[in-house]
């Protein structure tokens, strides 16, 4: 172990993000090197210091402010329960029909995610999130959407993820996944849907194609100009994930 | 019922989460305003909470509910990706000296003088003892930017506060 080793792990010893063996080897070395132990001390200091700093407390309005909100929202969520056992009473009475969305309006839909296609590729917007990482992409979206997308790299099959970003489809703000094949981009579009349909959708459009499919509850739009066979080799590797 | 569990598990971290904001945005205003932004939404979106981490969790939102309010008001100049490092300070004083030369007011101005993604790092390791693995969580970042983070923040911080005061006054 020379000085140089230790200047470089330094933090993580200090911090224990070490391994064990790495750890007592910087202990060994720090037994007879004055200058390294200065320094481990020093840095040991700075830490101190930090720690010396008061806390700041959430001031009681605050503290007030969201208990209220979250008891508020107990209250309204009973409410709803009662409502919605109302209307399960009146339904089970033959007065009210469910309408299951139509066809028209998943045609609707496919023009629509053709569209945010379209507009992420002329604006260059193509990413909020740029990164490869699945675990970077899905954290990304937590407090800017009221759903968690599922996030899944496809590199393995030839799809790289390589991004992700906020988008607007028929009205309402929803994930945007970005893969990769070669020069192709597919865009894939995801929001919670209470539809149970079991099939896969699919559209031509403008020259893009569209892929539709619900899975767990979550509306899933993939729109690229890749060619119809690969667009269906993507949409089975995302499917089997 | 959620509403509950959500007072079980997250408001318990309430004042955890006004110390980060307080020093991501240096101002109580500021803080209250992102935490109370932060916790609305997380109230909405508490099905999302996998695992039992709330704390992470909830840090995360605040951190991008903070974010989201800086770059839009344009107010942010996000750090380069490719700063250099800064040349490490050869000659370190001794301990003993800095602890009875800085009052809690000059570091916490030496703080408040780092780039807020060193002072985050800095703030969520040593004020809240997350470890690299937890503050990549929030931050966002892998872990091993974390560590360099960590790394640089260290280094600007001592040397900060080894500087005159003097020295700080005009740095400000």
């Amino acid at each position: 172990m020379i000085c140089l080793e230790l200047e470089q792990h330094l933090d993580s010893y200090l911090d224990r993000e070490i391994a064990a063996d790495s750890a007592a080897a910087i202990r060994e070395h720090l037994r007879t090197c004055l200058s390294c132990r200065q320094r481990v001390a020093d840095r040991e200091a700075v830490g101190r210091l930090v720690r010396s700093m008061p806390y700041y407390e959430a001031p009681d309005r605050l503290h007030r402010h969201l208990s209220t909100r979250v008891r508020r929202t107990r209250v309204t969520r009973h409410l709803f329960a009662w409502a919605a056992a109302a209307v399960f009473v009146v339904a089970v009475g033959g007065v009210i029909s469910l309408v299951r969305p139509s066809a028209t309006g998943d045609d609707r839909t496919a023009g629509d995610v053709v569209d945010g296609h379209v507009r992420s590729l002329m604006a260059g917007h193509l990413f909020d999130v740029r990164s490869t990482d699945q675990h970077m992409v899905k954290p990304w979206f937590l407090g800017r959407l009221d759903f968690s997308p599922p996030v899944v790299d496809l590199a393995s099959a030839g799809f790289p993820l390589v991004g992700g970003r906020l988008d607007y489809v028929s009205g309402r703000p929803v994930a945007a996944l970005v893969y990769q094949r070669q020069q192709h981009t597919i865009n894939v579009f995801i929001w919670p849907t209470l539809s149970d349909r079991q099939n896969i959708g699919a559209w031509t459009l403008r020259g893009f194609h569209v892929r539709h499919w619900v899975r767990d509850r979550m509306s899933h739009w993939a729109v690229s100009d890749l060619n119809e066979t690969e667009l269906s080799e993507f949409v089975a590797a995302l499917r089997r994930m | 019922m959620p509403s509950r569990v959500f007072e079980e598990t997250v408001l318990p971290h309430l004042n955890a989460a006004f110390n980060y904001a307080r020093w991501l945005t240096r101002k109580d205003e500021d803080a209250e305003d992102v935490v109370q932004d932060a916790c609305v939404r997380a109230m909405r979106f508490f099905s999302s909470l996998r695992d039992d981490d709330a704390r992470s969790w909830l840090f995360a939102i605040v951190r991008n509910t903070w974010y989201s309010r800086v770059t839009r008001r344009g107010a942010i100049n996000p750090l380069p990706l490719d700063m250099t490092d800064d040349p490490a300070d050869s000659a370190l004083n001794p301990e003993a000296r800095l602890l009875q030369q800085h009052t809690v007011a000059r570091v916490r101005d030496a703080l408040e003088q780092l780039p807020v993604e060193f002072r985050e790092v800095l703030v969520l390791r040593e004020i809240e003892g997350m470890s690299y693995k937890e503050i990549a969580a929030v931050v966002q970042v892998p872990i091993g930017t974390v560590m360099s983070r960590l790394a640089r923040a260290r280094d600007r911080l001592s040397r900060v506060l080894k500087s005159s005061p003097a020295a700080m006054e005009r740095a400000r």
